[in-house]
């Protein structure tokens, strides 16, 4: 019995892992406690030093110290802040008047109002209920079939988990042992191109089931000039002129060579700075050149633009890091909900009570997973995992396609917290070894990820979207008609075709991985880590770790901290030392 | 019975408390942070004492706020096989896994963690860095927050076991409030003047 034990330790902790997950109670207490078992239970069979656990505290104090993680509280709580400060609705509204007398308008505002929440805040269930309350009842009163609204609402929420600034990619980041800068930079392309794919799909929809997708009545266009017209001419006209101040920006002020994204950030500034002085004459001044949606539209669309600014902006210039430029939006957004009036005392409370408990969840299953890595490398674990996945044939295609297979099916049950803590660390290595970029591989899971907010039953975006559409039938307000319910059932075949644009995206990246790598091949030279004032000797646990360890080299380990004359930190480390080779997976009975 | 819920009662009570006074960290790093960088930036003024007190306190907001976080049931679940259970088996679920699951756990790292930190406190343990902060204050919060979490633990296991018995409502409903979507959702029909 305990020979068998010994031979297979670590496919019966990864059975015990699921086991117990499934079980219900907390992941990351059973996550540590099945480390802790298997822990004593290698210990008592010879597998492991009785020392093993000496480690324990210092996996808590690397997570501690960690300088990406604390990017995860101020994230949130700008999301938090900024959900709050009516600046969706506002986005929502006016750009729903804007494209809503196009065919498929209110679908493309959606999108479009989706992406620009996505580079501003991340929080899906933050989008899906701003979308859920202000698009989906004029859908629903202009006609627009049941599940392709809802699929579209859903669908744009979920931008927001990839395009930066993202949690998840901050996790993965941290998980991978790559700069959150870095994961963002090679997020944003083809978190682009994927909002483009929505968009195409709504233009799709639109010209061959024209009936799923109708234009605004002319009735429910609230914007109109004296002489009734639209005024979109004059919004054009200001459109065109703030793109050629910023082209014209980049071709003077800029050298040909400087970084694509550098320039993008900078002169994008100059085109917006230009549309909001026109709009601020016009109004300030009573000249009447603009029309009334042409000065609505920059207006609303200069908060959620100087926030990009001030956080990705600065992050993709190497201005600030990734945390500061979390800090700064949190602030900005703080700015901003003081401004409009909606910051009450109620509110910042509110979002600092679910911020703390956020982060707290969230830094609890890593430390449930840490613990667990501690015996499971001790095991040979990530061994195993290795020799499972490499023995896939097809080399690096093989890997790519049943790892992505595996987290697309993992997402039906599990989040991207559990994912990004559990899997990611055992797959990280792996793809290493078959010489796949990180970042790009990072990239690739997120996008993948993505799904597991839009799998019927259990994705989070269907839940949000079911919580706030009319679960009864009702009479709409504006036209006095009677309007069924959205079914359940409407809701999740809304989200399959999304699900399946999510696959030909992780397919397309994989085909062509310079939508990931092109941002980062022409990258700005300032490396933002090397802003900070490093703190090498806090982390030592931290690098010993191999779930988080970039090198994928698991037999070298890596914990053997930088000197320094501090006999505490000497004395801890020489107490943690024997049970180091274990951690770094020679351990003395399996191979 | 009665006196161990008096005792959970208590317990209730401090990790409220504590999460309360807790969650103002979340500001204060917030500003600090952001003040640290533009300081940087503006003045070239930069600090390894305002640097670390950062992730001081982002250890503080997490660890700390463990056992609130526990209290209001918010620590992630896979709930896709308890959620069809019933009510007393789902009570079951959480007595086994605060005794199988969370108490070792919490117990053990608490355990392991105090002496680094008595340790830390005698030597004056001081951060590596050149104008770094003391390293104690760090050390400290490990076994405190596992502590509030050991003590939330001993708690829900008491109430879970008051319930089975009949004693109490289910504590899993006591304190579900609105929940931060609820509260967004509601916020935004006021606006738009629409029922909530």
């Amino acid at each position: 019995m305990s020979a068998f034990i010994a031979a297979n330790m670590a496919p019966l902790m990864f059975a015990a892992l699921i086991v117990v997950m499934l079980f219900g109670y907390p992941v990351a207490f059973a996550l540590a406690a099945v480390g802790i078992f298997f822990g004593l239970l290698g210990i008592e069979l010879g597998m492991l030093q009785a020392t093993l656990f000496q480690a324990l505290p210092e996996r808590v104090w690397g997570v501690m110290s960690n300088d990406t993680l604390l990017a995860v509280p101020f994230f949130t709580f700008m999301g938090l802040i900024l959900e709050r400060s009516g600046m969706a609705e506002d986005l929502l509204d006016t750009i729903g008047q804007l494209f809503g007398p196009l065919r498929g308008g209110l679908a493309l505002a959606v999108i479009f109002v989706g992406a620009l929440l996505a580079a501003t805040t991340g929080v899906v269930a933050a989008s899906v209920i701003s979308m859920g309350l202000i698009s989906l009842p004029i859908m629903l009163r202009y006609g627009y079939d049941r599940r392709f609204a809802t699929g579209v609402i859903a669908a744009s929420g979920t931008l927001a988990q990839i395009i930066p600034p993202s949690l998840v990619l901050i996790l993965m980041a941290d998980q991978l042992g790559r700069s959150v800068g870095d994961l963002y930079q090679g997020a944003f392309i083809p978190g682009l191109v994927l909002a483009g794919m929505y968009a195409l799909y709504a233009i799709g929809i639109a010209t061959l089931k024209p009936a799923w997708a109708p234009a605004l009545p002319p009735e429910a266009r609230t914007f109109r000039e004296a002489n009734g017209d639209s005024g979109t001419s004059s919004l054009g006209v200001l459109f065109v002129v703030s793109v050629a101040a910023a082209v014209a920006f980049a071709q003077l002020y800029y050298p040909p060579d400087a970084p694509t994204d550098v320039l993008l950030v900078v002169s994008t500034s100059v085109g917006v700075a230009v549309a909001f002085v026109a709009s601020v004459l016009n109004t300030v001044l009573k000249l009447g050149l603009l029309s009334k949606i042409a000065t609505r539209v920059t207006f609303v669309l200069i908060p959620p633009l100087a926030l990009i600014f001030l956080v990705l902006g600065t992050i993709f210039l190497g201005v600030a890091t990734p945390t500061e430029g979390g800090a700064m939006g949190a602030t900005g957004a703080l700015i901003m909900a003081v401004a409009r009036n909606r910051l009450s005392f109620t509110l910042l409370r509110q979002a600092m009570e679910a911020t703390a408990r956020l982060t707290s969840f969230v830094v609890f299953i890593l430390v449930g997973a840490r613990v667990f890595s501690l015996t499971f490398y001790g095991v040979d674990g990530h061994i195993w995992v290795e020799h499972l996945l490499t023995a896939l044939p097809g080399g690096q295609m093989g890997f790519l396609i049943v790892v992505n297979i595996m987290v697309f099916l993992l997402a039906f049950f599990l989040d991207f917290f559990e994912l990004a803590f559990i899997v990611v660390p055992l797959l990280a290595p792996v793809a290493d070894k078959l010489g796949i970029d990180l970042v790009w591989f990072g990239v690739l899971l997120a996008v993948n990820m993505q799904t597991s907010f839009m799998h019927p039953p259990f994705g989070f975006a269907l839940f949000y979207l079911r919580s706030v559409a009319p679960d009864k039938d009702f009479i709409d307000k504006v036209t006095g008609k009677l309007t069924p319910r959205v079914t359940t059932g409407q809701i999740y075949w809304g989200a399959v075709p999304f699900v399946l644009i999510q696959i030909i995206m992780v397919a397309l990246i994989i085909a062509f991985p310079g939508l990931v790598t092109g941002g980062l091949a022409k990258k700005a030279v300032i490396d933002t880590d090397s802003l900070r004032i490093e703190v090498p000797a806090e982390a030592p646990a931290l690098d010993g770790d191999p779930g988080s360890n970039n090198s994928g080299n698991q037999g070298t380990d890596t914990s053997a901290p930088p000197a320094d004359d501090d006999p505490v930190r000497a004395l801890e480390r020489a107490l943690q030392q024997p049970a180091e080779p274990t951690d770094a997976g020679k351990s003395t009975d399996k191979k | 019975m009665k006196s161990l819920l008096s005792l959970s009662r208590s317990i209730d009570r401090l990790n409220e408390q504590v999460g309360r006074l807790v969650y103002w960290l979340v500001l204060v790093a917030v500003l600090i942070s952001a003040g640290n960088a533009i300081s940087r930036y503006t003045l070239n003024l930069s600090s390894n004492a305002w640097l670390e007190i950062q992730w001081y306190l982002f250890s503080a907001i997490f660890l700390l706020s463990a056992g609130y976080t526990l209290l209001y049931n918010q620590h992630v679940r896979i709930d896709v096989v308890s959620a069809r259970l019933s009510r007393r088996a789902r009570a079951w679920i959480d007595i086994l896994g605060t005794l199988l699951f969370l108490l070792p756990v919490a117990i053990a790292i608490l355990w392991m963690s105090w002496p680094i930190f008595v340790t830390a406190f005698k030597v004056h343990e001081m951060s590596s860095n050149a104008g770094g902060l003391p390293v104690w204050p760090a050390r400290l919060l490990m076994p405190v927050g596992f502590l509030l979490l050991t003590l939330q633990g001993l708690s829900e296991l008491v109430k879970r076991i008051a319930f089975l018995q009949g004693l109490i409502a289910d504590p899993s409903e006591k304190l579900t409030g609105p929940t931060a979507e609820e509260q967004l959702a509601d916020e935004i029909r006021k606006q738009r003047g629409e029922p909530a």
